[in-house]
């Protein structure tokens, strides 16, 4: 090829490249953008995975039966996605390229409350909503914001069931041990309020430094504390090795929790019996007996319908990223248009029932109408064993 | 007193570990002036290997690890062989860029391969332990710190009793002197990062079956290994045992007696205070850079 066919060539791509580029926008007219950074790569990536099958699963079902229905047209839905990286500060970048170069007015939460707290800055500044899908980290909602709103529990509800239960199996001494890292402490703070307020004595509380590889002195202490319930909170690496740990030490509790682990890819198969009998707050499961307003489907119906188009069943985060644009589904509807600040003030009077749960937020932005599950790994299995109306078995004491 | 010594023994197991791990970033650092950021990649690749060997191949562990070694061995010569040995008379800085490169490339291949989900083999070594003098100690950790010394005394070995091992130290000392003596200085560069990378294998095969991976896990290691051989001093093979068990002790007192929060903090702090007042590190001569001039 000669170098200016060739030339000719890179020409012509560039000028069907241009052309391509001014026609979008027209044919995104009868749409309504949301976007959203998440974290596609990165070591957050398995997660981030998870959130956007969530998000994607609600477009395509709203799609499917012709889009959103606004002051009586429909309008198809369609979410502009950037990978984050699990990176903080290119998570606010992606946002900021969203707000001002996509115009983009309606924002998804990222994964993580780091990531969320953030980026949760810039969407306030340009007073656009953002809901929260996977934000749990009380400090992001306890800022006096207005454009926030999280549809899950945040962290320092997490542990209320498990030391509930712990309370009403007659366990009077509890150990709690965290990561060094803003999500494990509030949430293993929250365990120890909830502890005080249900009468169940901490005999034990400390955090250790992420990345550890080597918890026995933490463990070794506790052991002397002699705790007849743990409740460990970080991320699954350090928790591999924690579970590894207290057998190895020989730590015995009758309860073992963990603020997350348990129901995330891996733990079981990696830890084998050292799983069995762990404990694990959910957000959801597909027993909760919840009907969705908008869909037909229950829980398990969701469960069903999201398995058909992935291949694999939902944990609680894809449901929760489709409760997210739930919840601005429902807002439109109210509002009949997309004018930000009215379509905020909607989103602050919901109050909805979905498959994940009931959704109406206090003046802070939580979720305050939906309660934690309490999973037990079972054989191998996750299973809900609490609260009572959606357990599915009995929970299961260690010997 | 009991709880003190049983931390202590603890410390000596887990120091091990890290010596294990330090002396395959040792050996490439001391010898050829490359800080291999790639290392802590280059364990995980190990422990996936392992995996794969164990629960796909349906291998014991005992046959999983050598080949872990291997994989990680062959892959180890030939990026020297291949790239690495193109930037050997450059500065440190090529060299640098270019492990960070190959870093962040080996992890995403892994994230590509392996999804970032979080691995571990389960129960290799059962969660029993045995007791002595009323300390007990996991069959798990126990034998991780055997592996550890038997690769530190075969390494020891072969450097000092071998010719591979002369070879290996004149290169080391002087690259044109060696290359007048005979050697074959790019083969002998590609050896001792393959020698490297097998150790960095087999600490991904003990990392398997006690810890967990991920693709993104290995910079922790890497940042570990940096910090014992910095302690111990630069290719030096006492240095990483007595770098790795000083640190693994120092580390779990201070989660004993402080706030479990200065585990890091306390381990550099020693970090500093060697580099201050021993800036060749607890064991080592002189710095290898400084004599290649």
């Amino acid at each position: 090829m000669s170098s200016s066919s060739r030339r000719r060539l890179v020409a012509g791509g560039l000028s069907i490249l241009l052309a391509l580029s001014t026609v979008m926008p027209a044919a995104a007219q009868d749409m309504i953008r949301f976007g959203t950074a998440l974290s596609l790569t990165g070591n957050l990536a398995t997660e981030g995975k998870l959130v956007r099958e969530g998000y994607d699963f609600f477009v395509k079902t709203v799609n499917e039966r012709g889009g959103i229905d606004v002051a009586g047209k429909k309008y198809k839905v369609e979410i502009v996605y950037y990978d984050d990286e699990s990176n903080v500060n290119t998570s606010v970048k992606l946002y900021e390229k969203l707000i001002s170069q996509d115009k983009v007015k309606f924002l998804l939460g990222p994964y993580g409350s780091g990531i969320t707290i953030a980026v949760s800055n810039l969407t306030e500044q340009h007073k656009l909503p953002l809901v929260i899908a996977h934000g749990a980290a009380s400090t992001i909602y306890n800022r006096g914001y207005k454009y926030i709103f999280g549809v899950l529990n945040s962290i320092d509800h997490y542990t209320y069931n498990m030391v509930k239960m712990a309370s009403e199996q007659k366990l009077t001494r509890l150990a709690l041990l965290n990561e060094n890292q803003l999500f494990a402490q509030l949430g293993i703070d929250g365990a120890a309020r909830q502890a005080k307020e249900l009468g169940v004595e901490v005999v034990y509380k400390e955090k250790y430094s992420s990345g550890t590889k080597d918890l026995s002195p933490e463990l070794e202490k506790m052991k002397a504390a002699k705790p007849d319930m743990i409740i460990a909170g970080g991320y699954t690496n350090d928790m591999i090795l924690l579970a590894r740990q207290i057998s190895q030490v020989g730590l015995k509790p009758k309860l073992l929790g963990y603020l997350l682990g348990p129901t995330l890819p891996g733990f079981v198969k990696s830890l084998g019996a050292d799983a069995e009998l762990t404990l694990e707050p959910v957000q959801w499961s597909i027993n909760v007996p919840y009907k969705d307003q908008f869909f037909d489907w229950t829980a398990r119906g969701y469960a069903d319908a999201f398995q058909k188009v992935y291949g694999h069943v939902p944990d609680y985060h894809p449901i929760q990223s489709t409760a997210a644009l739930q919840v601005y589904y429902n807002a439109f509807q109210k509002v009949g248009g997309f004018d930000p600040q009215k379509v905020r003030d909607a989103i602050a009077e919901t109050d909805i029932v979905t498959a994940y749960g009931p959704i109406r937020f206090n003046e802070k932005g939580q979720n305050i109408a939906k309660s934690m599950s309490v999973v037990q790994i079972q054989d191998g299995k996750p299973v809900v064993v609490y609260p009572a109306d959606v357990a599915e078995t009995k929970l299961k004491l260690n010997p | 007193m009991q709880l003190v010594a049983q931390i202590v023994l603890n410390g000596v197991l887990l120091g091990g570990f890290y010596a294990c791990m330090a002396l395959g970033f040792s050996i490439v650092w001391g010898v050829m002036n490359v800080v291999n950021l790639a290392y802590g990649s280059m364990i995980m690749i190990g422990a996936y290997v392992t995996q794969m060997a164990v629960l796909q191949l349906g291998l014991p562990f005992a046959a999983a690890l050598p080949l872990a070694a291997l994989a990680t061995f062959t892959m180890g010569y030939v990026l020297q062989r291949a790239l690495l040995n193109r930037l050997a008379e450059r500065s440190v800085f090529m060299t640098l860029i270019f492990t960070f490169g190959l870093n962040m490339a080996l992890i995403n291949l892994n994230l590509i391969l392996f999804s970032a989900d979080v691995r571990s083999l389960p129960d290799v070594f059962g969660r029993a332990s045995f007791t002595i003098a009323g300390l007990s100690v996991p069959y798990g950790r126990a034998t991780i710190f055997a592996v550890a010394m038997a690769m530190t005394l075969g390494l020891h070995a072969l450097l000092n009793w071998t010719p591979l091992g002369n070879a290996i130290k004149a290169t080391s000392f002087d690259p044109d002197a060696a290359r007048l003596s005979g050697i074959d200085v790019p083969h002998v560069y590609a050896l001792t990062f393959a020698i490297g990378g097998a150790i960095a294998g087999v600490t991904g095969a003990l990392v398997a079956t006690s810890y967990s991976f991920s693709p993104v896990a290995g910079e922790s290691y890497t940042m570990k290994a940096f910090v014992v051989v910095v302690l111990g001093g630069l290719g030096s093979i006492p240095g990483a045992i007595i770098g790795g068990m000083l640190l693994g002790i120092v580390e779990n007192l201070a989660s004993l007696f402080l706030d479990s929060g200065y585990r890091d903090a306390v381990g550099f702090t020693l970090l500093l205070l060697v580099l201050v007042l021993r800036p060749r590190g607890l064991m080592g001569r002189r710095f290898f850079a400084e004599v290649k001039g």
